[in-house]
């Protein structure tokens, strides 16, 4: 036979993964989201024109660490099962490296605190004076759970 | 000279071993293996992996508060060498340790003895709930037919018995309802 004979392929592998695993396209850690959410949320939001990021940095989801083109874009993405998912992910207090010093059993170890995550206040609002803000859940009332989650929104205006 | 601890599995990472990453915060992540780096560059929880120190705290398999645990510091300052005190801590690791120990073998036993007490309950639920598995329902239907007979056999004889038949002249319960008694009255009377 004078044809090429090609081995047919059954894997393709995990090349695809280890490309996104490698180090220069490591994005941004579920403990530094944590700190930005808390310290630094407003000036992420409302960041100043820089043309090298994607929308000129105008529309950034501070849970998701990721730059949009344009506002509707951005909203859309605030229905995404991957925005939803790094909502939840970030509900428990990140892992540092004190808990794993704290888990070999330097000092007692404390559970992590379950918070309340809520998607992030828009530009205008930021701007008015609300913030990203990040309350510990209450555990302790299952019963007034259900009130509390009601009552947040109001919360989020201070 | 230092031996670390390793950022995802908490376990010890002797001089020569293992590698660290070090994040563009300067924040210092210390690896004991390559399973273990690859874990973090992978963005697993170490909470939620299950060969993990940190899980076994978190799922509340190990002793996780107690006073033992606030002995072992990492301390960033070096103290004067005196010969009194190495000897000392060398005899209070010992003794820490032991105690250490017996605390978290008793919290695994008792733990262990919590799971026993729900597998007896199980247990116990599973065969009254499935009785019928073990316990045909035939048996001892030939007695259970014969106790019934018996019982209607002793009804019927009790309805005989029952009904007390008495006999009235039709021409004497005329005469006294025109005097004027009732029939209430009469079964008075009767009594």
């Amino acid at each position: 036979m004078g044809m090429v004979q090609k081995r047919k392929k059954m894997h393709y592998g995990d090349t695809h993964l280890q490309r996104r695993w490698r180090v220069r396209n490591r994005r941004r850690d579920l403990d530094q989201i944590d700190d930005d959410m808390r310290t630094q949320s407003a000036e992420l939001i409302n960041q100043n024109v820089d043309l090298d990021k994607p929308g000129f940095a105008q529309f950034y989801c501070v849970h998701c660490a990721k730059y949009f083109i344009d506002d509707t874009a951005l909203q859309s993405h605030f229905h995404t099962k991957v925005h939803k998912r790094r909502l939840k992910a970030l509900e428990l207090e990140p892992y540092s490296i004190e808990e794993s010093e704290r888990a070999v059993g330097r000092g007692s170890y404390q559970k992590a605190k379950k918070r309340v995550i809520e998607t992030q206040p828009s530009k205008d609002e930021v701007k008015a004076g609300k913030r990203i803000k990040v309350e510990d859940k209450d555990t302790e009332e299952p019963t007034t759970s259900a009130k509390v989650t009601r009552k947040r929104p109001n919360k989020m205006e201070t | 000279m230092r031996i670390e601890t390793c950022y995802f599995c908490s376990s010890k990472i002797y001089p020569g071993h293992g590698v660290q990453f070090v994040r563009n915060d300067c924040k210092i992540f210390k690896f004991c293996r390559g399973k273990c780096h690859k874990a973090f560059k992978r963005k697993k929880n170490p909470r939620k992996v299950g060969w993990t120190k940190a899980h076994r705290k978190w799922a509340g398999k190990e002793l996780t508060i107690d006073p033992s645990f606030e002995f072992e510091m990492r301390r960033n300052v070096p103290i004067k060498y005196s010969r009194e005190t190495w000897q000392k801590a060398a005899v209070a690791i010992k003794k820490v340790t032991e105690i250490k120990e017996r605390r978290e073998r008793h919290f695994v036993m008792e733990r262990l003895r919590k799971g026993r007490e729900v597998e007896i309950q199980m247990d116990v639920k599973d065969v009254q709930r499935n009785m019928s598995l073990i316990r045909s329902p035939a048996a001892g239907l030939k007695e259970r037919r014969a106790k019934e007979e018996a019982e209607e056999a002793a009804l019927m004889d009790d309805d005989l018995s029952e009904e007390k038949i008495t006999y009235v002249d039709a021409r004497e319960l005329e005469k006294r309802l025109e005097e004027g008694l009732g029939v209430e009255d009469m079964e008075m009377l009767e009594a």
